[in-house]
Order: C-alpha cells, then sequence, then structure tokens
C-alpha cells in the first residue's frame, strides 16, 4: 500500500511535469501552428544546464530560472525569425516539411553538442530537504515543493492566459487566426512573442525536472512525444486538460513500472496517443 | 518518330547506367562499392518515402520504422537457417502487413498530427526492439553468420533499386498516381469527383513500406548486425527524408539527384571530419529545411542549366509529352456524356425531412423536395440560408443529421462521397477548388479515370480536351490550375463537374462575380447539358436575371427552412422571400437585409 501511494505521487509529480513540458508546446502549437520537435530537447538541455549552474557556482534554483527563462525567450525569439518564419510564405507542403527538418535538425544539434559540451550522462540538482513523514508515507519536501510550484505555475499561466492582452489574444489567433487579425491582433508578432513565451516557460518545467529526475541531453524526443500526447488529449490550448492529460500518463506510467516492467513505460504514452488519435481526431478537449 | 526515338535512347542510356553500375562491385574497390551501396539503399528508402509525401503529401516522418522492421524480421530468419530468399520476402510481406495495421489510425490524421504520429512511432519501435528480448534480443542486437556478401548484397540492392525507379514511373503514368495527386491536393475533391480515397491511401502506405523493409533486410544483410540504435535511431531516420528533399520531392529524379549529391557530401565528411557528426547531420537537416524544402531543382537559376533544367521536369511533364498533337476532332459543342432519356416519372432526387444540425445550429432544417428528370431547378436564398449546406448533405460532404436522400430511388444513407459521385451526382464548389498543382487538362482528365467505366490516364487526358475546349480554355491545357484567374478557374470547376458524367448536377454560385457576358455562357451552358444530354441541374444563384432564362422553377430557403417552391416569377412575389431578402415591412419576425 505505502508503495502504491509513493508511486502515485511520483506519478502525478512526473506527470505535472510533463503537463508544464506540454503548456508551452500547446501555446506554440496553437497559435504559431508549428510542432517543435525540438522542445522536449530543449528542456533536457536546459535541465543540463541548471545541473551545472548549480553543482559549479552553487546558484539557487530560483536565480537559475531568473536567468534561464529570459536567456530561453530572447534566443527563441531570434530563432523564430531567423529560422521560422521565413517558411511561412511557402506552400503547405513546403511549410510543413520545412519546420520538420529545421526543428529536427535543431535538436540533433542541440543534444550533440550538449553531450560534447558535457557529457552524456545523466544529472539533476540534488537538493535534499527534509522529509516529512505521515505515518508510514514519506514524502520528501522537495517533492512537494516542486508540486506546488507546478500548481503555481499552472495558475499563473491560466491568469495570464485568461486577464492579459497577451493571453486573450493567444486565445484568440488559436481559436481564429484571420479574425484576430482583422480585430488588431498582429499575428506575426505574436506568432514571434508566443513561441518566445511557450519556450521560456521550459525554463521553469526544466529546473523542477531536474529537481526530481535525472536529465541527459538524449532523452529530449522522449519528452516532446509525451507533451504532444498530453496537447492530443487535453485538446490544444487547454491548460486545465493539459494537467489532467499529463497527471494521467505520469501515474499510468508509474504503474506500468510497478505491475509489469517499468522498461515499457516509454511506449505507453505512444500507444496512448494512437489510441486516443483513432477514438478523438481532433483532441477529447478541444477549446479554448 | 523523334519522340519513340527519344524514349529509346533514354531505356538505353538506362540499361547502360545499370550495367555500369553492376560492374562496380567486381572492380575490386570494397570502399567504392560500399559507398555505392550506402547510396542505393538510400534511394530506395528515400524514394518509396516520396510515394507518401510528394505524391499523395502525407509526410511519413516514421518511414525508417518499416526499415527497421525488415531488417529485424530479416535477421531473425536468417540466424534460423532460412533460405535468403525466404527472409527477404518474409521481410517485405510482415512490414508490409505491419504498415497495414498502422494505416488505421494514421490515416485518420492529416497534415501536422500525421507528421507527428509518424515520427512517434519510431521511439515506439524502438522500444518494442529493446524489451522484446527473446525474439529482439534486446540492446545486445542479432548478429547475422558471418560471411563476405558485399557483391551480392550490393547486386540485390541495386535490382531493388532497379524496380523502385519502374515502379515509381509506372505509379506517374497510371490511375493510381492520379488518385494520390488528387488526394495530395484536395482530398474532399477528390472524393466527390470519384476517387475512392481510403484504399489507395492504405496500398500506396504498404507499397512504401515493402520497399523500406527491402532496403532493411539488404542492408542488414551486408552489415551482418543490427541492433535496435542502428535501425530505428532518429538520427539516421531522417537522412533519406533530407536528401529526397534537397533536390525535390515529388520529381522524377529528384530523389536521385538527391541521394547522389548528399551521400556524396556525408561520405566526405564522415572521412575528413571527427566529432561533431550528429552535429554536423543536424546542422544540414536544418539547413536544407530552411532554405529548400522544396528542393533546389525547382529553383529558379536551375532553369539556366540545360542539363539540370532536364533533371528538374515534373512528372506530368512527361505525361503531356504522350499526347501531343490530336487535336479535339469534335466540334466544340459535342461532348461525350451519355444522352439521358427522361420519361418522366419518379424523381431523380427526392430529400425527406432532411435535416443538419451543427450542434445548436440547425443549418437545414427538415427540407423535402422532389425534382424530376431533366428540370433545371434554381435554389435561392440570403447567404447563410443553407444552400451549400444542402449541397453538402447530397453529395455527403456532410452526413446529415436525420432524413432520406433518394437518388433514383436508391437511399444514399449508406453511401461514400465517391459512390455518390459514381452514381452520377457531380457538383461545383462556390468557391472554386480546382487541384492547384495540376495542369487543366489533369483536373478534368481525374474524374474521367475515376467514373463508372474508368478511362486509362491516356484516353482519359484525350477525352478532357472536349471539356476543355467547351468551357473554352483550350489555351490553358497545360498551364497549373492554380494559375488561373478566378473566371477560368469558374469555368474549370465547372467542366471538371461535366466531366464526373452526373446525372444530377449541383451547380454552386458558378456565376457570381462574372461579366454579363460570362454569365450568358454559364446560362447557355446549363440549358445545353440539360436539352442534349438529360442532366438534371440545380443551381445556386443570386443572380435572378440569369436563372430567370433557364430554370423551371425556384425553391427558396431561408434559414434553413423551404419557404417556396415554384416558377420564378411566383417565387419573386412571394411574401416571405420578398421579406427575407429586402427587409420589407411585412409583419415577419425575422428581417435579415440581404441583397441579391
Amino acid at each position: 500500500m505505502e508503495v502504491l501511494l509513493q508511486v502515485l505521487i511520483g506519478g502525478i509529480l512526473l506527470g505535472g511535469l510533463y503537463a508544464l513540458v506540454a503548456f508551452g508546446l500547446s501555446l506554440i502549437y496553437g497559435v504559431v501552428r508549428i510542432l517543435n520537435f525540438a522542445h522536449g530537447t530543449l528542456l533536457a538541455v536546459s535541465g543540463v544546464l541548471a545541473s551545472l549552474a548549480y553543482s559549479g557556482w552553487q546558484m539557487h534554483p530560483v536565480l537559475i530560472v531568473a536567468l534561464l527563462a529570459p536567456l530561453l525567450f530572447v534566443c527563441a525569439y531570434g530563432y523564430y525569425h531567423v529560422l521560422l518564419r521565413p517558411l511561412a510564405r511557402r506552400s503547405h507542403f513546403e511549410a510543413t516539411v520545412g519546420t520538420v527538418l529545421v526543428t529536427v535538425g535543431t535538436l540533433m544539434i542541440l543534444s550533440d553538442l550538449t553531450a560534447v559540451a558535457a557529457g552524456a550522462t545523466q544529472r539533476n540538482i540534488p537538493l535534499r530537504l527534509e522529509a516529512l513523514e505521515f505515518g508510514d508515507i514519506v514524502v520528501s519536501t522537495t517533492q512537494l515543493l516542486i508540486l506546488l510550484g507546478i500548481a503555481v505555475l499552472t495558475v499563473v499561466m491560466h491568469l495570464i492566459l485568461k486577464r492579459t492582452w497577451f493571453g486573450r489574444a493567444v486565445r484568440a489567433v488559436t481559436q481564429d487566426p484571420v479574425g484576430a487579425q482583422i480585430c488588431g491582433v498582429q499575428s506575426t508578432r505574436m506568432k514571434a512573442l508566443t513561441f518566445a513565451f511557450g519556450s521560456a516557460t521550459v525554463a521553469i518545467a526544466a529546473v523542477l525536472y531536474v529537481l526530481s529526475f535525472p536529465v541527459d541531453p538524449y532523452m529530449g524526443f522522449g519528452l516532446t512525444v509525451k507533451a504532444f500526447t498530453i496537447i492530443v488529449v487535453g485538446g490544444v490550448g487547454n491548460l486545465p486538460g493539459a494537467l489532467l492529460a499529463g497527471i494521467f500518463l505520469g501515474v499510468a506510467e508509474g504503474l506500468t513500472g510497478l505491475y509489469w516492467k517499468p522498461e515499457w513505460a516509454p511506449a505507453l504514452s505512444v500507444i496512448l496517443m494512437l489510441l486516443m488519435l483513432v477514438a478523438y481526431p481532433k483532441g477529447v478537449g478541444a477549446k479554448t | 518518330m523523334s519522340k519513340s526515338l527519344n524514349a529509346g535512347t533514354g531505356w538505353l542510356l538506362g540499361a547502360a547506367g545499370v550495367a555500369a553500375l553492376a560492374s562496380l562491385p567486381f572492380l575490386g574497390n570494397a570502399y567504392l562499392t560500399t559507398i555505392g551501396f550506402t547510396m542505393l539503399i538510400a534511394y530506395i528508402l528515400g524514394q518509396s518515402w516520396d510515394w507518401v509525401a510528394g505524391e499523395m503529401g502525407y509526410v511519413n516522418l516514421g518511414h525508417y520504422c518499416f526499415y527497421g522492421i525488415g531488417a529485424y524480421a530479416f535477421a531473425i530468419l536468417l540466424v534460423g537457417h532460412w533460405p535468403l530468399w525466404v527472409a527477404i520476402g518474409f521481410a517485405v510481406v510482415v512490414t508490409a502487413l505491419a504498415a497495414l495495421l498502422i494505416s488505421v489510425p494514421l490515416f485518420r490524421l492529416h497534415g501536422d498530427y500525421f507528421a507527428f504520429a509518424t515520427l512517434a512511432l519510431l521511439p515506439l519501435v524502438e522500444v518494442l526492439a529493446y524489451n522484446l528480448t527473446p525474439i529482439t534480443n534486446g540492446a545486445d542486437g542479432i548478429v547475422l553468420p558471418v560471411a563476405q556478401v558485399l557483391q551480392p548484397a550490393y547486386l540485390i540492392a541495386l535490382g531493388v533499386c532497379v524496380l523502385t525507379f519502374v515502379v515509381t514511373l509506372r505509379i506517374n503514368a497510371s490511375r493510381f498516381g492520379y488518385a494520390l495527386k488528387s488526394i495530395r491536393n484536395d482530398e474532399q475533391v477528390a472524393e466527390t469527383v470519384g476517387v475512392r480515397i481510403a484504399p489507395v491511401k492504405r496500398s500506396v502506405l504498404m507499397l512504401s513500406a515493402a520497399f523500406g523493409a527491402a532496403a532493411g533486410a539488404v542492408q542488414a544483410w551486408q552489415m551482418s548486425y543490427i541492433d535496435p540504435a542502428t535501425v530505428f535511431g532518429l538520427n539516421v531516420a531522417l537522412v533519406p527524408v533530407a536528401m529526397v528533399l534537397f533536390a525535390g520531392s515529388g520529381l522524377r529524379w529528384g530523389p536521385l539527384v538527391g541521394v547522389l549529391v548528399l551521400a556524396t557530401l556525408q561520405q566526405w565528411l564522415l572521412v575528413s571530419v571527427k566529432g561533431f557528426q550528429a552535429t554536423l547531420y543536424g546542422l544540414i537537416v536544418l539547413l536544407i529545411g530552411r532554405f529548400m524544402p522544396g528542393g533546389f531543382l525547382r529553383a529558379r537559376w536551375v532553369q539556366n542549366v540545360p542539363l539540370l533544367r532536364a533533371l528538374a521536369r515534373e512528372h506530368h511533364e512527361y505525361m503531356g509529352e504522350s499526347d501531343t498533337g490530336t487535336p479535339a476532332a469534335a466540334p466544340a459543342h459535342d461532348l461525350p456524356l451519355p444522352r439521358h432519356r427522361n420519361l418522366g416519372g419518379a424523381p431523380l432526387i427526392q430529400l425527406e425531412q432532411v435535416r443538419m444540425q451543427f450542434g445548436g445550429n440547425v443549418a437545414v432544417n427538415d427540407v423535402s423536395l422532389r425534382i424530376q428528370p431533366g428540370e433545371i431547378v434554381g435554389l435561392i436564398g440570403p447567404n447563410g440560408s443553407g444552400k451549400t449546406t444542402l449541397f453538402n448533405c447530397i453529395s455527403r460532404v456532410y452526413t446529415p443529421t436525420a432524413g432520406r436522400v433518394l437518388f433514383a430511388g436508391q437511399d444514399l444513407k449508406h453511401c461514400s462521397r465517391d459512390q455518390i459521385a459514381r452514381l452520377g451526382v457531380g457538383r461545383t464548389y462556390q468557391i472554386p477548388r480546382p487541384f492547384g498543382d495540376l495542369t487543366v487538362q489533369e483536373n478534368i482528365a481525374i474524374p474521367l479515370m475515376f467514373n463508372d467505366q474508368p478511362l486509362s490516364p491516356r484516353d482519359a487526358m484525350r477525352e478532357a480536351r472536349a471539356f476543355i475546349e467547351y468551357a473554352e480554355l483550350g489555351h490553358r491545357l497545360r498551364e497549373r490550375a492554380d494559375s488561373l484567374s478566378v473566371q477560368e478557374k469558374k469555368a474549370l470547376e465547372f467542366a471538371r463537374a461535366l466531366a464526373c458524367k452526373p446525372r444530377l448536377l449541383l451547380v454552386d454560385e458558378v456565376a457570381s462575380g462574372l461579366t454579363p457576358a460570362e454569365v450568358q455562357r454559364f446560362v447557355e451552358h446549363i440549358r445545353h447539358v440539360r436539352d442534349r444530354y438529360g442532366m438534371t441541374v440545380i443551381w445556386v444563384e443570386h443572380i435572378f436575371s440569369a436563372l430567370e432564362k433557364v430554370v423551371d422553377r425556384v425553391i427558396a430557403l431561408e434559414q434553413g427552412s423551404l419557404i417556396a417552391d415554384g416558377p420564378l416569377a411566383e417565387v419573386v412575389r412571394n411574401e416571405r422571400v420578398l421579406s427575407t431578402y429586402l427587409g420589407s415591412a411585412a409583419p415577419t419576425e425575422k428581417a435579415g437585409g440581404q441583397g441579391c
């Protein structure tokens, strides 16, 4: 029973982190209509950077986020303008294969450079706070803090989407790009900003991730697959849906490990995604 | 004469090239042979990928799965001491079946979703290969019996390679190829002109998988060792795709040129650069995606280089060649259409309480009507009154929420779009939807290839000319349809609907936005196809002066409901119709002021 509970908590934690990765990807897909295959790799690389910053310069995780998020924002903004935006002018087929190749190329470059520079080993931030004990169940304070972080981030993202001008514009473009443009939303600017914003959220997700799970330069694509599964299940642009779907996936993976074999866990998301796509080709909770 | 001579020279050159390639492994240079082998495999993979992508427009990023599954299936049988050919055959069959299985979920998806789902197959299959240890030997991989097989492997690969090229030529000269091209352009329109798309999509994926598997099997034989990372790794999976895109996807010579150039570059990099291999691959992939996703052969400067220009020809440029001269012998007003005698009696099309509901919005509200064979009926109503939706219910673009549609006495409930098209329902779209990257001639030829009496592409191309002359598009015969003006596109749209050889023609605002002379031409055409071929026509139009000249009666819709049915002169005096159109002071609650 205790094992089961521990696995459940771990699953919720992992699923929450998956959901954070999915938030950014979902926003980007909704507005820019680009599947960023390098999204998960960005998290892996950011995680490695964060872990290096922690072990090398003893930086506080919060400080790492404060530095990393703006850095990613700026890089992603430039990346979008230089590499992705010009493709929008091409025919549909060319734009699709073009963005796939650009983002997959980025994925390969990021992984390889990080592996060469920092080694292909697994890293994390070994921040260990005192554990809390509830009877037989031991919950680490780190885990609780991460859960809190996930919850706060979800609420903040939700508020940004619902209450700010930027968030309304994001939702408007997700629903109807032309309509939004007619109402004065500058679509090119919005796309670049959303791409940058969505990538910057990866910084937070990455630091939370390395606090509890190890990262390595090559794990990113697996994360992208999971994030995409979550979007498909939860609906594009639907954050609460993504959070639920993420937790579902995380718990399901944990249970697979517990009752069957942990090495099958990575296959779960792909199979789940394919099943979902068969049942609901347009997403289950497709709304904004 | 000169054409057949050219074709003969082409075959001779090809045979000489293949013979030269076949002699490569006997020159004694194992290094060169290995490079040649790598290129052959890359071509098979790239070209078979392009059948799905370049021809059909579906970006299958998981094509490498087929290669890997083929490699594993082959290796498992070979280790089990089965003969070589059995192992290769097994690999091909197993992989094609896997493709059949996976096509069920995959083809529910389009565009980006399809691309992503296929890419996600790679990690899935990799996990399977790692974990199904009893079959795949897990991470240890499979070691094949040691043997010096480079020469025979090379020759087999060359054979498959030649076969790949021949299949590519065959596809492009066949109805199957045109089904793929119509799917690439617009699936819905493809269906409404009679193409049954589901089996086509399935078969092309299986064909592509079979060739990918053959490549995997031969490569596994040559390498004599496989493990999950080498056959399913993301790093290697996109290289053949990048090669095809680099030169030009969908071109006859594109995959070949791309493989030659990039594989050479790859060899050079392998030799001269140490470290950062993956970064370099990634950079190449990225740059191709950023600067030439359409292929460098499609760049403008290529047209100035004679050799490259020859390589840059689109498939349909070869098709056009076989149909030179022989201008349409028949007079322009004689179309190759069957003549229906309409002796009255049973209605041709009958709607019973047809209802179309989108959520809470009732677009078509329990409409019942019957139209006799040979009638021309005008369908009027303000914007948003459900006219086009009604057409969509008949041609099964939408499935009606309730009610029955009977065509020539047959309930269309269980018919698919293509069946309805072949039964004899042709339609135009309000905003013309030609197959943009095909020529005017091909646009017309496609419905002729997928009729009840299907024509071969060659015959269809010839017959298409009559329709093109009729639509006065003769001078644009070989132009891409997306280069036409709006008027020309409308004429093409109408001609394509006629080429479906329909008994019922649904015409959706074909005359709006045209000059009076052009409107008059459509009026004459509609009258002509009825008088001469006995076609029944439903014409959605706002131009009453045009309707007046040709319709037998008019049906008026308002907010999805039928509000009037009768001769035009009567209907335009109907109070409800007047109030709907003009918002008169008549005591009707809904006054939508849409002018006509």
